[in-house]
């Protein structure tokens, strides 16, 4: 890795003052799996001059229900998520969705928090600079997109909008189905946004001197049944193919609520409202499963390459309903 | 069986065992000297352009960098087959290729030194896909290889090296054939053996003409060999060969990593470590190649084939060192494989703007076979014939022969594996879940299982010469000295093992030398499961050899003739009355006794390893899983029991079986980049993913040496990959040819996909 | 407040396997630097090459090693991110004085559990840290426990059996 300045921040403040200071040079550093690869790779358009390490911030790593929200801090770890009671009680699909997360060292590493802002896997935007260069895109302020017409087997099937790359988040599929708001915290305040809405086409919702400080979700109450599905070639250490993740709640036979979410298969989690809407009234059956996964995709448009992950989606969700 | 041999046959510890897990054991990456510089390398981004103009001024200065050469600094220093490719040239022929190399005080002043060479190119349009290669106007690669073709012929086979199969009369063969079948095969997914340990060199060169070496090859010897070539045989090198992170055959060609540590050497004076990085290895190191076969088989209904015609287009990506052998190889092979008296099989190696292709477990018969048994498959099902019959009626038999790669014919004479197929068979349960072509074994809701077999075996077990010797010491111990390095077979401890049986010494006596050419004789290294056979035999003779000078010399002591005595033990005694002995220290403590051993090349053996497995198909999903693998074969003789089994299990890795599932390098096919050079987006088989094994292995003994043992490692990946196309063809009920079957083409198989080409994208 | 760390002390202590370093911070070859990672500072600094590089991007766990407690990638961790952290190599797991060895690196060594064995000190690693967790797991347990180790050479059949071996030997 080329040098670049190390601070360790000891409160939320001064990691902030820092990326103030910085003005868009200095990166946080949490569990370090995805940074570190980034700074190997030196794919990115502006190589850092500082990493701002938070894991020495204290404090914030917590899992707790607090009133009628689940909170956790964005320096929870991976392993510790899938680990927690709390989580694989009340809220599995987030335990289930983190222990999907690469492998066992990876998990012992990376944070919540980083795995939501964590880069995304396009491998032409990941090219490491060190085999001839680093290909341009979108995102690093060039035209032209190799993955819309180059081999996009892994790519979005909808909401891409020049930028094909999908969001390589598990955990943000579970947290998309479990209702779940990310909080942001910058020099000038604190604000929190819908998971689904955290994730851009071109980047995240974190704007220049922000980051995640805590990750909510409205407390569970009453019988759900929650699933999480991830389609990979081979299971662990792959990112999704496509994932789903579902909370149901079905009284006396009949969907009183759906929550469905997608992933893998845009730049953020996809909430299939058409399918929840259609669904709720109904007995979930394989054939309003099926029906419901159907409805899901109907906006699906995808590339060259990946209309396999259309028929993924589906079954994913079929299952999930089912299972 | 085992109570025939004191240690051949039984389980005993690695040599290395203690280092390798306390972390001990010295690789190449894991060496240090004093004053040492790193060297990098600064690789082009371009599929093909011209160099115009190198500014290497601005990376000269940097402090810490001790020399940054170009095209323009170094000697014409060339590899390939023929002799053509510059070890830095002026024309770059892939993304990747090396364009100047750097040598600084650290890796991080060597990497940072590379971002300030300036180039300018002349950018040359590429040419990724070998027919077009062959189009008359494609891009040329190179003015030596008219057409993108590159010259048949392997130099080192002889003057009659095998460049196609052709025999008897492949229209009267299609005249007697019941059923003909023909159509366009592919195995063009790149697997990339991919050893954990990446390629490396440490180079030292000493003014005017030598040059010392350490390598991490399988094969450290020939490394001599190979850059005394390169380097226009007048360069004098040691190669020091320490233990070797896995090969599976790739680093036994690691001249372009060699040649840049030796010329980083010899432009500053001090030791040179260039490793490369992972991305490297993916993108830049050597992969199989990639074949395409247009062919057409006659087949009559009790499996006998009659005719094989067609065109096997080997792509080799930009350079090829090995591809002519493995072509000779497959060609040979594949007669192994099928008894057949008429052939036309015409291949073709075609040059194109991708990373080389190189040796690879396999080695060009699992390239062909990955083709050619499909093709035949479809003949077995018009004909209704079960693919295990028809393998193991088909597979050579004592008496019958081939054409191997030197253009000989040979005659086989080993055993016949029918009995080990049948084994391996029962142990599968292959006529229960045998349904017939296209029927799936079980169905389950959305999931369907599939079987599949296939075969592989090689004549290569007794190629090339091995040299050996074995020195005994007065205090009753022995050193072997072969140049042979661990790369994970075990096989520096069975020849410990070997030379022990024959001197009847506790393992622990015996000893093998380092892998330093300096000091061991030619050696030509564990390739194509040669070790057992052809360095165990060399080493078996020079320990036979020692012992015979030992008695000649004892003899008289014990006022006998050297044939009446015997030893063990480090004691030397006459046949038949124990009591009579001398120890051999009596050989006087200022003298060894120094045997050797030389192996001469036989191809009238061939090893053999079936491999049946079970896949269960989602049909919702396209998602391949593989259940269950048996793999059945004959060694002769068991060396080491654990050591065998690991063997045989590696056909799941270095590009085996799944190749067939989810392995492929990733080439964009517009601009010559690899888009998956890394251990996340490359695939490999995880633990969770394992699926139940048995090695059904017999011991039929051989005619080879003395312990009438055959090697069988390298080709454990072989009879896989089109078992596992086999097997998801009838788990699904269609045909499926495409390698790797991922869920895309599962699906499309099935004509699942609805979805055409719609307005690109997402929004 | 400002890159204190690097302010008020030029030093950083790490303990490996029970032996206490005081690192100086910098660009020296016995000095770390920030971009040094743990995996670096093990072997080129330490001289602890038992510990392997192979994919370098945290995916293949031949860099395994034992932090606090839990399984960590060293290629993916910085060094100066480990200030006062205690880390267990597989240079660690043999007895300091005696040389007698861990019963898992025994047990490794009776099943032949390793090929060419580029990729065992990071096997072994996250064998030893699943064992100190849960010494009597289930071949799956295993499995997922090395679920993260890279081997092209298909040990994995030998390395189960002799975690296995391992774990009835420690109950």
């Amino acid at each position: 890795m080329r040098p670049f300045t190390h601070y360790d921040a000891h409160a939320v403040e001064e990691a902030l003052t820092l990326l103030k200071r910085y003005n868009g040079r200095a990166v946080l550093n949490a569990g370090g799996t995805d940074l570190l690869s980034a700074l190997k790779g030196e794919y990115l358009l502006h190589y850092p001059e500082a990493i701002i390490n938070i894991k020495t911030i204290p404090d914030l790593a917590y899992i707790r229900e607090d009133g009628d929200m689940l909170r956790i801090g964005a320096l929870a770890r991976l392993s510790d998520v899938v680990n927690s009671p709390l989580l694989r009680k009340r809220y599995n699909a987030l335990a289930e969705a983190a222990y999907s997360v690469a492998t066992p060292q990876v998990r012992n590493m990376a944070t919540l928090g980083g795995n939501l802002c964590q880069d995304i896997r396009c491998w032409y935007y990941r090219y490491p600079r060190h085999i001839g260069g680093p290909i341009g895109c979108l995102r690093k302020g060039n035209k032209a997109c190799l993955a819309a017409t180059g081999d996009n087997r892994y790519h979005a099937i909808m909401g891409g909008k020049g930028c094909f790359a999908v969001c390589p988040s598990d955990t943000a599929v579970a947290l998309a189905a479990l209702n779940g708001r990310i909080k942001i915290v910058g020099t000038r305040g604190e604000r929190s946004v819908p998971v689904t809405d955290f994730f851009h086409p071109l980047g995240n919702e974190l704007k220049r001197g922000e980051m995640v400080r805590e990750i909510e979700v409205p407390r569970i109450t009453g019988m759900v049944r929650q699933t999480f599905l991830k389609f990979t070639l081979r299971r662990p250490v792959d990112f999704a193919i496509v994932s789903v993740a579902s909370v149901i709640a079905v009284p006396r036979g009949r969907c009183r609520e759906a929550r469905i979410a997608l992933g893998a298969v845009g730049p953020a989690p996809v909430r299939a409202t058409a399918a929840e809407e259609w669904l709720k009234g109904k007995p979930i059956s394989e054939a309003t499963a099926a029906e419901a996964a159907t409805a899901a995709l109907t906006g699906a448009r995808p590339l060259r390459m990946n209309s396999y992950k259309v028929e993924i989606a589906k079954t994913l969700i079929k299952r999930a309903l089912t299972s | 069986m085992g109570d025939k041999y004191r240690f051949i046959g039984k389980a005993t510890p690695r040599r290395d065992a203690t280092e390798i897990v306390t972390g001990g054991t010295r690789y190449l990456n894991d060496i240090q000297m004093p004053d040492m510089l790193y060297g990098k390398v600064l690789r082009s981004p371009h599929p093909h352009a011209l160099i115009k103009r190198i500014d290497k001024h601005q990376a000269l200065a940097l402090p810490g960098v001790k020399a940054v050469l170009t095209w323009e600094d170094v000697p014409d220093w060339r590899g390939g087959t023929p002799r053509h490719t510059r070890v830095l040239d002026r024309k770059v022929r892939f993304v990747g290729d090396a364009v100047a190399l750097v040598a600084a005080a650290t890796e991080g002043i060597a990497q940072e030194a590379l971002g300030l060479i300036a180039v300018e190119y002349e950018v040359l349009p590429a040419v990724f896909d070998m027919e077009e290669a062959l189009k008359p106007d494609a891009p040329q690669l190179y003015e030596e290889y008219p057409g993108n073709r590159v010259t048949p012929g392997m130099p080192f086979f002889g003057l009659n090296s095998l460049t196609e199969i052709v025999m008897g009369d492949v229209e009267q063969g299609f005249g007697q054939a019941d059923v003909i079948t023909e159509g366009q095969f592919g195995y063009e997914n790149l697997p990339n053996p991919l050893p954990p340990e990446p390629p490396g060199a440490i180079a030292l060169w000493e003014e005017p003409n030598r040059v010392t070496v350490w390598v991490s090859n399988q094969a450290s010897y020939m490394d001599k060999i190979t850059l005394y070539h390169v380097m226009n045989r007048h360069v004098e090198t040691r190669s020091i060969g320490g233990p070797c992170g896995g090969s599976f055959g790739s680093k036994f060609m690691s001249w372009q990593v060699q040649s840049y540590a030796a010329l980083l050497s010899r432009a500053t004076g001090k030791p040179v470590k260039l490793i490369l990085t992972k991305e490297e290895h993916l993108a830049v190191f050597t992969m199989r190649p990639a074949s395409r076969m247009r062919a057409k088989v006659g087949m009559k209904k009790d499996g006998t084939v009659t005719a094989v015609e067609g065109t096997w287009l080997v792509d080799t990506g930009y350079y090829s060192m090995t591809t002519q052998a493995q072509v000779a190889v497959g060609c040979g092979e594949v007669q192994i494989m099928v008894r057949c008296p008429n052939w036309a099989l015409q291949p073709v190696i075609v040059c194109t703007n991708r990373n080389a292709s190189g040796i690879v477990r396999g080695f060009g018969g699992q390239e062909l076979k990955c083709m050619l048994i499909p093709l035949l498959s479809l003949a077995m099902e018009k004909l209704a014939i079960d693919p295990f019959e028809f393998l193991k009626k088909n597979y050579v038999k004592p008496g019958d022969g081939y054409v191997w790669r030197d253009g000989n014919w040979y005659t086989y004479r080993g055993v016949d594996y029918a009995a080990a197929m049948e084994k391996g068979a029962r142990t599968f349960g292959w006529k229960e879940k045998w349904k017939g072509w296209l029927k799936p074994t079980a169905i389950n809701g959305a999931t369907r299982r599939g079987v599949g077999v296939g075969v592989h075996g090689n004549a290569d077990i007794g190629e090339d010469a091995s040299e050996a010797y074995v020195r005994l010491h007065p205090d009753g111990t022995a050193m072997l000295f072969s140049c042979v390095t661990e790369h994970g077979t075990g096989q520096r401890s069975n020849f410990i093992k070997m030379v022990a049986e024959v001197l009847q010494l506790p393992l622990e006596s015996v000893s093998l030398a380092p892998a330093d050419s300096l000091i061991n004789p030619y050696e030509f290294g564990p390739a194509g499961s040669r070790g057992t056979y052809a360095i165990g035999a060399a080493a078996i003779r020079a320990a036979e050899d020692a012992k015979g000078k030992l008695f000649e010399l004892l003899a008289p002591l014990l006022k006998t003739r050297p044939e009446e005595l015997d030893t063990a033990d480090g004691i030397v005694f006459v046949k038949g009355n124990p009591e009579q002995k001398i120890p051999w220290r009596a050989m006087s403590i200022d003298r060894t006794i120094t045997g050797f051993g030389r192996f001469e090349p036989d191809y009238t053996l061939s090893n053999c390893m079936m491999s049946f497995v079970e896949v269960e198909v989602d049909t919702e999903t396209g998602k391949v899983t593989l259940l269950r693998v048996v793999n059945a074969t004959d060694v002769g003789q068991v060396i080491d029991p654990p050591g065998l089994a690991g063997q045989l299990n590696g056909c799941l890795g270095s590009g085996g079986i799944d190749s067939a599932i989810f392995e492929e390098t990733v080439l964009d096919r517009s601009t010559g980049h690899i888009l998956n050079a890394n251990l996340i987006d490359y695939k490999w088989r995880t633990f969770p993913e394992l699926p139940t094994i048995d090695n059904v292995v017999m011991e039929t003994p051989f005619p080879s040496h003395r312990f009438h043992a055959v090697g069988v490692g390298e080709i454990a990946t072989s009879p896989g990959p089109s078992a596992i196309l086999m097997a998801i063809s009838n788990a699904i009920g269609t045909w499926l040819h495409a390698y790797p079957a991922t869920p895309e083409r599962v699906l499309a198989a099935l004509g699942t996909l609805s979805h055409g080409e719609k307005k690109r994208g997402g929004a | 407040m400002h890159g204190q760390a690097i302010e008020k002390n030029n030093m950083l202590h790490l303990t490996v396997n029970g032996k206490r370093y005081a690192l100086e911070q910098g660009s020296r070859s016995d000095q770390v630097a920030p971009e040094h990672t743990l995996a670096y500072t093990l072997r080129e600094t330490l001289g602890l090459t038992g510990t392997k590089v192979s994919c370098d991007e945290g995916a293949c766990g031949a860099c395994t090693v034992i932090m606090d407690g839990k399984t960590i990638l060293s290629c993916m961790t910085l060094t100066i991110e480990c200030d006062g952290n205690s880390i267990t190599t597989i240079e660690g797991l043999s007895d300091p004085t005696t040389k007698k060895l861990d019963p898992l690196q025994q047990a490794f060594i009776d099943h032949t559990a390793f090929q060419c064995g580029f990729c065992t000190p990071g096997m072994i690693m996250s064998a030893k840290a699943l064992l100190r967790e849960n010494p009597a797991p289930t071949e799956e347990e295993v499995k997922e426990a090395l679920a993260g180790n890279f081997c092209r050479c298909i040990s994995h059949y030998h390395v189960v059996k002799a975690v296995m071996a391992a774990s009835v030997k420690s109950r």
